[in-house]
């Protein structure tokens, strides 16, 4: 279960202090499919990047299956990202020199997974998201839009995490393929009993999901 | 696939960047090796040169050089004062006269030549060379030039000698320079001229020396003398204690230059005093400036090479930055992303060595042959000091000095290799330490900052 409490973020900026988040409040249920929606400005990514331990909140408290991982230390928050979170990007930021096999493995890696069983459980994922073999085998500038987000997917769930947090999974594609992703992280919260937390502007998609948050100006409002 | 091997991967990710970085790299370790072993050759050249000067000390009397010049012979005391001076362990004294035909029974075996009457010719300057005469100057006593036969006195024959060893002897055997007997080493021209074998005698200075060897320098000078004891010498020329040169042996080169400071200041103007060391110092300088020279280069190249893996790493990660934002936002250690970056550094600058390395051992012969003889074509002509006489040994050696200043060998030893590989290291560690810090002040955020 996704706790969320009283969670501000500022930053300093040339014209003064901004505030990004103002005191969220928010509880995700394990297994739930939600999603965020707001404009441009809210402060979407900002509470994405708290939630995933990418950056440290200025006050409130994150707790993810009882742990505030705001208080954990620098390293154990790369544990925390490594283990508990899997991330969808919308650029879905694959390493370009990397085949998508070796994109996912790398993400076993960081998980801890023996080396020899690394190459099994990859492929066995990327199957799972619907890449062929030799799909499996390219290199991300050689997949459609599509084929990367669904092994950014794969990557994403690699380590068993107990929340995917998703950053507009489907803003870069079209609307038929943007489907198909969605039913595919829905198909896979459900299966895999994984919590996902889905940033969107998408109107339809939000409409899909289980529970929606809506931010404006750094607070959730409804 | 693990984080060396991601690393090694992406240094060949971009074949064309790297290539160049790789080939800019090259050259400098390329210079970096030859400019290693340009310093190494010349220093041990510098070295050897040093040890091959001796720790001789060569002391005359003050305006004398060979036979030309004037002065004061050297006295017993003088003598006295140089064998007593501190880390001096040993002299030998010699005492040089030159026998004219009116003094001995043998034939000179040097012609006299242009050089010789050209020096003679203020002899008996009241006596105009009968050859030139004119009949109004009959009444004058005319008597023309004769080549003259060198007589060297001297407490060690071996001192004679120009090539720094013992002298070598044809026939017969040494004499004892201590001694005060009529004997004589002649030299193989003069021997020959008179028909002189071990055994035979000649009269000098009204008296008969007895042969008891025939030595050969190779020298035509010295071939064409004679050595006795110094006290015969001295006795026969009415010079009793008398000594025209000394060389004094020094204990180690590093006391040379003292030990020839106390004798200017025990001597004061009454000699002058040369060392071999001393000059084989002054004539390598050119070298010693070659080898800081090089040692410049060593340290321009690595700063140079270091500099090019720098910008190249930090190019890298200003272009990856995402890249890196993204394998930390996944869970990836500062550890690992650095590990990954500096394997990648590591491997432009092994590629980069292997190749530079090669070049440098093509390239550092011809290149240190150039630095030196480019540079010592100066030295050479400033050896050079005119008379003969005794001088004529000291010249040889240095003679010899300025031939081995041109004939420096590059040599590529073990620890000059070792040297360069360790420099290339130290170019991967700082071309890789920077970026390295860059790496870790990048937030994982990135990734989602700049989507």
């Amino acid at each position: 279960m996704l706790v969320v409490k009283n969670l501000s973020k500022s930053f300093s900026s040339a014209s003064g202090d901004v505030t990004a988040l103002n005191k969220v409040n928010l509880t995700v249920q394990t297994g739930e499919f939600a999603s965020i929606i707001g404009k441009s400005g809210s402060g979407k990514s900002t509470l994405l990047s708290m939630l995933g331990a990418l950056d440290i909140p200025t006050s409130g408290s994150i707790e993810v299956d009882g742990v505030d991982i705001a208080k954990l230390s620098a390293g154990k928050q790369t544990a925390y990202r490594a283990k508990k979170i899997g991330f969808v990007f919308q650029h879905y930021n694959l390493i370009p020199n990397l085949t998508a096999l070796e994109n996912v493995m790398l993400a076993l890696e960081f998980g801890g997974m023996p080396a020899k069983k690394r190459k099994a459980r990859a492929e066995q994922l990327l199957t799972d998201v619907g890449l062929e073999p030799d799909e499996q085998l390219r290199k991300p500038p050689r997949l459609s839009g599509g084929q990367q987000q669904r092994v950014s997917i794969a990557r994403a769930l690699a380590n068993h995490p107990a929340i995917v947090l998703a950053d507009e999974p489907t803003g870069n594609l079209d609307s038929e393929t943007g489907k198909k992703i969605f039913d595919l992280l829905h198909h896979l919260s459900r299966s895999e009993k994984t919590t996902i937390l889905a940033v969107t502007h998408d109107m339809d998609i939000a409409g899909k999901t289980d529970r929606t948050f809506k931010l404006k100006d750094g607070k959730i409002i409804a | 696939m693990n984080v060396i091997s991601r690393g090694i991967k992406n240094a060949l990710r971009s074949p064309l960047r790297s290539g160049a970085i790789v080939l800019m790299l090259a050259i400098s370790i390329g210079l970096i090796l030859s400019m290693l072993v340009a310093r190494g050759s010349v220093n041990s050249k510098i070295d050897e040169v040093k040890s091959t000067a001796g720790t001789s000390i060569t002391i005359t009397p003050a305006g004398v050089n060979g036979f030309a010049g004037g002065g004061d012979a050297l006295t017993s005391t003088q003598l006295a004062t140089i064998t007593s001076t501190a880390h001096i362990t040993g002299t030998s004294a010699s005492l040089n006269d030159q026998l004219s035909s009116t003094d001995t029974s043998l034939t000179a075996s040097l012609e006299l030549g242009n050089f010789g009457a050209r020096q003679m010719r203020f002899e008996g300057s009241s006596t105009p060379s009968s050859a030139n005469s004119s009949p109004s100057d009959t009444t004058i006593t005319r008597r023309a030039p004769t080549p003259r036969t060198t007589v060297t006195g001297t407490t060690n024959p071996n001192s004679v000698s120009t090539n720094g060893s013992d002298l070598t002897l044809t026939s017969g055997e040494t004499i004892d320079g201590t001694s005060s007997e009529l004997v004589a080493l002649v030299g193989s021209d003069l021997a020959t001229k008179n028909s002189l074998v071990v055994g035979s005698t000649f009269t000098a200075y009204t008296k008969t020396i007895t042969v008891k060897g025939i030595f050969s320098t190779g020298n035509k000078f010295q071939d064409s003398g004679i050595i006795m004891p110094l006290a015969t010498v001295q006795t026969l020329t009415d010079q009793s204690g008398s000594v025209n040169s000394i060389v004094a042996k020094v204990d180690s080169s590093d006391n040379v230059s003292s030990t020839v400071a106390a004798l200017k200041t025990a001597l004061s103007d009454k000699a002058d005093i040369v060392s071999q060391a001393e000059q084989a110092a002054a004539s390598v300088s050119s070298l010693e400036s070659i080898a800081s020279l090089a040692l410049g280069g060593v340290i321009g190249a690595t700063i140079a090479g270091a500099v090019i893996v720098l910008l190249a790493m930090i190019m890298v990660v200003r272009e990856r930055r995402r890249e890196i934002g993204v394998i930390k936002a996944i869970g990836g250690t500062n550890r690992k992303v650095v590990g990954q970056f500096v394997t990648e550094a590591l491997t432009l600058t092994v590629i980069g060595s292997i190749i530079g390395l090669a070049l440098g051992v093509a390239v550092s012969g011809p290149m240190t042959t150039s630095l030196v003889s480019s540079s010592t074509s100066s030295t050479t002509s400033t050896s050079g000091r005119p008379a003969g006489g005794p001088g004529e040994m000291m010249r040889g050696g240095f003679n010899q000095i300025s031939k081995n200043l041109t004939s420096v060998t590059s040599t590529l030893t073990p620890t000059i290799f070792a040297s360069a590989i360790g420099i290339t290291l130290l170019i991967a560690v700082i071309g890789a330490a920077v970026p390295a810090w860059f790496i870790s002040k990048i937030s994982p955020a990135e990734v989602l900052r700049t989507e």
